[in-house]
């Protein structure tokens, strides 16, 4: 008995888990390099290195509550990060243009990927496959295999420039008073329909805990330089990904697909566009996540986001999103990539081997995986 | 009392804290046949779950007694070892596999080194299958070559091949046509003969009333009566297991007909796996404002493609027209459908009706979701409203609509996808075995229901098995045969063996009399 209501609240509570073994995870890591690894510079820049795969995570993690999967986007992120990079050197196209035509070319891409897979009926996967090897094909002979940098000052700035830490004390303030009036507004709306409201404890105790979380956060960017603009961009991605799955006709349509596309289809939905859009977004993802990789590295590389694909999908399961599709949180998603973004830094800091990285976060993945079907296969 | 081959004394079953089954006693005697009997939710198949250790031993309070010795079996193979065989509701077979590998499976007969012995899997088989009067089915073919009926049979070969001594029966007949479950039937009388004792869950009481010996009914978990089948009839199960006298099954409500509000013209469906065959062929016919109208037929007689196909669900090519308020509308897929006023509610609950990660209310709102959104917002407080509008208006019992859609029984699930397509304001509501796994109770009110619409103008097309369901709510009855229409009455002092009669073969039924009320 006792073990079912533990299983329970691990259940009830997974993403408290996935926190707990972050916070494991940075006291060992902080633990072996003597401080290092927690230092405010440390973190700012692991959030940083974290933000391509997060950016990432939102739109796969909708591709996976769907059903559906798509291997393409490493690939998809290396050429139109490659692409960012020739428009911006070798043409010298003025940054917002070349924003928008990789924003553009990204939403396109997803709109193949979507068509293929929902209209002409290719199972995603090979969709996928088929994707990444051709994808990558066309970075390569597009920028010839070689390097293009440098990229100009204002493109660089895109990876690599800081909210001031005074605009930062805003919007965290910002943030904070807004979950304030959620929160009230959740409970007042749970009154008027005589549902049973949450108790006040946990109402508090979760206007506390987002209290602390986004203090602790950004007085940790501020300590060093400010919020990096990629996180502030994950940030708004985050707010807006989570809008869209859990308020919108769009997101309740993506859950319903996932779950029973057959039962929705005969609701009157049109499922295939819903795919079409969700392929739509993914590849808008990898255009922005793209942007931000070439403007990191201030290069473009022809080997960019090879095997991200991994990462990200690791993430998305990670972070409790069902490998059957209709269910998974996009918060979740990005906790597991923190998981992931935070074994890649915490190695490299104590100089682990590549082959041991690969290894442990081979092993993570399939754990985090295997504890999330430990406790729901009992739960019936 | 000695000679019992199993005793479940004192059974109880807690799911999170609420209690499913509260001290049930059971006693069966070996070549006995025992009728369980209760509403959908009354804890039947909890309870069956239990003695076939699919909840196993100590997640549950009592005990079972096998032969005078206890039963504690962790597992549902520990159980088959000790002979008892559930067969489910849900059919248990591997569609791609032959049917002697389906009835072998987990049992296969090998040869050294572990190489099938398929000579002698395929005779054993073919020899169970005669046994079961099933000698034209060939047992090399893939199980999905055959028909839903024939299916449930051989899910029984698989089981008598695993030397049954209680065989279970979790609602047997529900895919069943008349004939095939006289066949069944006739089966559970020769392997009571034999020794073999059975279960028998059921919400067709007739069948209950012809093969048991005794009958036991539960009602919320509580054991309420065992009673020697002599001493009961179909009326006292049913008051046992409402606890409320039902003095009539169908309700009446007077409805006016009116005038010809969809006509479907010339509809052909082909066979998807064999593009040559026809389902439905050139079936035409006309339905009224206010109308209901029942679809009878055996199983495979293409009533299910005939309605899929006009709600644009139909899976394989398919041809004709459909006019809605005298125009033709296009009904190519589900989608255009319902724009144009048509609404299924699909046979297949589980894969087709309902969503199962979303909620109660989720569920319902699912069709008419962009009604409650302003810029693609959901408006949680419009929603609720509407949800909580059609739970009472369908008397749907659910704690809260935010609870899971599978915490409910067939009942209740069943309502809520009828509650999902009626936000939808349909013209003609086309129903497929509404009542199918759905207990006595709910199935008055889904009549009910019926009727209340029919009263409001909808015209609705009824898909059922059931004949005294089809002669209990219709106004009028197509009657289906091989893909073509085979017959139209009114209903009018109609009976059983003429439809019976248009559904197994006497063609050039009495013509349609257009009739008013």
């Amino acid at each position: 008995m006792t073990t079912m209501t533990f299983k329970r609240i691990f259940t009830q509570y997974k993403i408290l888990a996935l926190l707990v073994a972050i916070a494991l995870i940075w006291a060992f890591f902080s633990w072996k390099t003597d401080g290092g690894f927690t230092s405010a510079r440390n973190l700012s820049n692991l959030m940083r290195q974290m933000s391509v795969t997060g950016i990432l995570a939102c739109g796969m993690v909708f591709v996976i509550i769907a059903g559906e999967i798509d291997l393409s986007i490493g690939s998809l992120l290396g050429l139109l990060g490659g692409m960012a990079a020739v428009l911006d050197v070798t043409h010298g196209l003025p940054l917002p243009l070349s924003v928008i035509i990789v924003l553009g070319a990204g939403l396109l891409c997803g709109f193949l990927n979507g068509y293929l897979t929902a209209y002409a009926g290719i199972p995603s996967f090979i969709v996928g496959l088929g994707g990444m090897l051709a994808y990558r094909g066309v970075v390569l002979g597009l920028t010839g295999g070689a390097t293009v940098a440098p990229v100009s000052p204002g493109m660089e700035q895109l990876g690599q420039a800081y909210l001031p830490p005074l605009w930062g004390s805003i919007l965290g303030i910002g943030l904070f008073v807004l979950t304030c009036v959620l929160v009230w507004r959740q409970r007042a709306s749970q009154a008027r329909h005589k549902l049973p409201v949450i108790p006040m404890w946990r109402s508090a105790l979760r206007v506390v805990v987002a209290g602390a979380v986004l203090a602790g956060l950004i007085s940790t960017f501020n300590s060093y330089e400010g919020i990096p603009l990629p996180v502030l961009i994950l940030l708004v991605l985050l707010g807006v990904f989570s809008y869209i799955a859990r308020q919108t006709v769009f997101g309740r349509r993506i859950y319903a697909v996932g779950s029973n596309m057959e039962a929705t289809r005969l609701s009157g939905i049109d499922v295939r566009k819903v795919k079409l859009w969700i392929f739509g977004l993914m590849g808008l993802m990898c255009a922005l996540a793209g942007l931000i990789n070439t403007a990191r590295l201030a290069a473009g590389s022809p080997s960019a986001g090879v095997s991200a694909e991994l990462d990200v999908i690791a993430a998305c399961f990670i972070g409790g999103t069902s490998m059957r599709g209709g269910a998974g949180t996009v918060h979740g998603a990005l906790v597991g990539a923190l998981v992931m973004a935070s074994l890649d830094n915490g190695m490299s800091m104590l100089d682990v081997d590549a082959y041991w990285q690969m290894i442990v976060k081979g092993l993570i993945l399939t754990l985090a995986v295997w504890l999330d079907v430990a406790t729901r296969g009992n739960t019936r | 009392m000695a000679g019992y081959l199993l005793e479940m004394k004192g059974i109880a079953k807690r799911f999170n804290g609420v209690p499913a089954l509260d001290g049930i006693d059971l006693a069966i005697r070996p070549g006995e046949c025992i009728g369980l009997c209760g509403e959908n939710g009354a804890g039947k198949s909890t309870l069956m779950k239990v003695l076939s250790a699919v909840y196993p031993h100590g997640t549950w309070e009592g005990e079972i007694v096998l032969d005078g010795k206890p039963l504690r079996a962790r597992s549902v193979r520990e159980t088959e070892d000790a002979g008892i065989i559930i067969i489910h509701q849900e059919l248990m077979l591997v569609p791609e596999l032959s049917v002697a590998e389906n009835i072998f499976l987990g049992n296969e007969i090998t040869l050294p080194g572990g190489r099938m012995d398929y000579p002698a899997m395929n005779q054993k088989a073919a020899e169970i299958l005669r046994g079961l009067k099933l000698p034209d089915v060939n047992v090399v073919l893939p199980v999905k070559h055959y028909g839903g009926g024939h299916q449930q049979l051989i899910e029984i070969g698989k089981a008598l091949n695993k030397n049954a001594r209680l065989l279970i029966l979790d609602e047997p007949s529900a895919s069943l046509t008349a004939s095939e479950i006289a066949v069944l039937l006739d089966i559970i009388r020769d392997l009571k003969s034999r020794g073999v004792a059975c279960v028998y869950i059921s919400h067709k009481l007739e069948e209950v009333a012809a093969i048991c010996d005794t009958v036991v009914v539960i009602r919320d978990g509580k054991h309420i009566a065992t009673t020697p089948m002599e001493a009961m009839s179909v009326e006292r199960i049913i008051n046992q297991m409402c606890g409320r006298e039902m003095s009539q099954m169908y309700p009446s409500l007077p409805h006016p007909v009116g005038e010809v509000v969809m006509e479907a013209r010339h509809i052909t469906c082909y066979d998807p796996e064999q593009p040559g065959r026809k389902k439905v062929d050139d079936v035409s016919f006309q339905v009224r404002r206010g109308e209901i109208l029942g679809i009878a037929g055996i199983v495979g007689a293409g009533r299910t493609e005939l309605v899929t196909a006009i709600f644009g669900a139909y899976p394989g090519k398919h041809e004709g027209e459909v006019w809605l308020e005298g125009r033709k509308v296009d009904t190519s897929e589900p989608l255009k459908a319902i724009r144009a006023g048509f609404a299924l509610v699909p046979e297949d609950r589980k894969h087709h009706g309902i969503v199962r990660d979303l909620s109660v209310g989720e569920n319902i709102t699912l069709s008419v979701l962009p009604r409650f959104a302003h810029a693609s917002r959901i408006d949680e407080h419009e929603e609720a409203g509407a949800v909580s509008e059609q739970i009472s208006r369908l008397a749907l019992k659910t704690a809260t609509p935010a609870l899971a859609i599978t915490s409910l029984s067939g009942g209740n699930q069943q309502k809520a996808v009828l509650a999902k397509m009626l936000l939808t304001g349909p013209k003609v509501l086309i129903l497929d075995e509404p009542t199918r796994g759905v207990d006595v109770g709910a199935k008055f009110e889904i009549y009910k229901l019926m009727l209340e619409l029919a009263a409001q103008g909808i015209a609705i097309i009824m898909v059922s098995s059931e004949l005294a369901e089809v002669l209990g709510v219709s106004d009028r009855v197509l009657v289906m045969k091989e893909g073509r229409l085979n017959g139209d009455f009114v209903n009018q002092n109609l009976n059983q063996e003429t439809v019976l009669a248009a559904a197994l073969g006497q063609a050039g039924a009495a013509p349609s009399i257009p009739h008013h009320a």
